[in-house]
């Protein structure tokens, strides 16, 4: 117990500390994710521009089919030829064959894969310092870590896609009134009224949380890191570093190596999912 | 610290600072119980059943990003606390 009070008491003692002790720089992170038109392309009131999301997303499509072209030309039992059917295994059986019913994997198969591939190449090329920043140091691009996918545009459309071909789907494999229909669960009539509002705000819910999962993860952790870095820049002191560098680095780390590939894989078999239970709601 | 409390109390960024502070931290009260609770039924499980292991480990990571996310509407929260307010 006393152990605890005086740990707690440490920190406690910096509230005391006089005011010039905590002396700011400037440290503005949320600078890195603001979006300036680059190559302005205006259509009426539209706005689309080359941004640094946009370059970023058209990076991670040619990585993507590099990839893709790649990892699939590998003759078996070379090295390159097993991590390409390491990938198609995991797509196949982790993803496609948890959600999607067997009649439709054909179909929608090339989809969810292409959406696991592309948010894994989109987030991992997150974490490479590439220059493609809008500081310049000497007329050279400063090297920057940015995600496309911390853009809550870039990850609202992905998940709008989804919501549409989960409908679409739905009403040409069951008709409009049997897809309609199976969105109303087995209750007694009284309380209708109050499940199916529910429900078909759950399916508008899908869309959100389907889009800010990924987003607000990508951005937590971009912040988390600069953050940590900042703290050098915000304290005016080098002394910081001894902490703030190895727990940027610890953060690097958990974000490369386990939230990079979770939700690339989460954003993939939610949308099969969804698609599944669309084609085949309710036995 | 406490003078420089003092010194923002009619200011607007004290409170934005600590409903960012809440929003995120209270979050990740809740995720962090059930994300300890989804690995240690995972263990759990495995140790009971350890040929399911291959099966359980999609489901461990669904649960765990369906979990993780709740810490980030509560990010979201703040944000919009802090951006409109």
């Amino acid at each position: 117990m006393r152990r605890y009070v005086a740990a707690l008491s440490l920190p406690a003692l910096a509230l005391f500390l006089p005011e010039t002790a905590w002396a700011k720089g400037q440290f503005h992170p949320e600078k890195e994710f603001a979006q300036h038109d680059w190559v302005p392309i205006h259509l009426g009131s539209l706005n689309l521009s080359i941004t640094k999301a946009v370059a970023y997303l058209l990076l991670g499509a040619v990585v993507t089919i590099l990839a893709g072209l790649f990892f699939m030309r590998g003759r078996t039992l070379t090295r390159r030829g097993t991590t390409g059917e390491l990938i198609y295994d995991i797509a196949q059986t982790q993803v496609a064959e948890q959600g999607l019913p067997s009649k439709a994997i054909g179909r929608w198969f090339p989809y969810v894969a292409t959406l696991m591939l592309f948010i894994f190449v989109v987030n991992l090329l997150g974490f490479i310092p590439l220059p493609l920043s809008d500081e310049k140091w000497h007329g050279i691009p400063t090297f920057g870590i940015y995600a496309a996918t911390s853009s809550l545009s870039v990850t609202l459309s992905l998940a709008l896609l989804t919501f549409i071909f989960t409908h679409v789907e739905g009403i040409r494999y069951n008709g409009p009134v049997r897809y309609f229909k199976s969105w109303i669960p087995e209750v007694p009539k009284a309380i209708l009224p109050l499940i199916v509002p529910l429900e078909v705000l759950g399916q508008f819910m899908r869309l959100i949380s389907l889009s800010v999962r990924l987003f607000a993860n990508m951005l937590a952790g971009h912040m988390l890191i600069l953050t940590f870095v900042g703290l050098i820049f915000v304290l005016e002191n080098v002394a910081v570093a001894v902490i703030a560098v190895p727990a940027a680095t610890a953060f690097y780390l958990f974000e490369v190596v386990i939230v990079v590939g979770i939700q690339a894989f989460i954003f993939a078999a939610l949308s099969a999912i969804y698609i599944g239970s669309a084609i085949e709601p309710e036995h | 610290m406490l003078s420089l409390i003092a010194a923002a109390a009619p200011n607007v960024d004290a409170g934005k600072a600590i409903a960012l502070a809440l929003g995120i931290g209270l979050g990740a009260l809740g995720a962090g119980v059930g994300i300890g609770n989804i690995f240690g039924s995972m263990i759990q499980a495995v140790a009971r059943q350890p040929e399911l292991r291959g099966e359980l480990q999609g489901i461990q990571w669904l649960g765990f990003a369906l979990t993780e996310a709740v810490v980030f509407y509560g990010l979201i929260g703040g944000l919009l606390a802090y951006v409109l307010i």
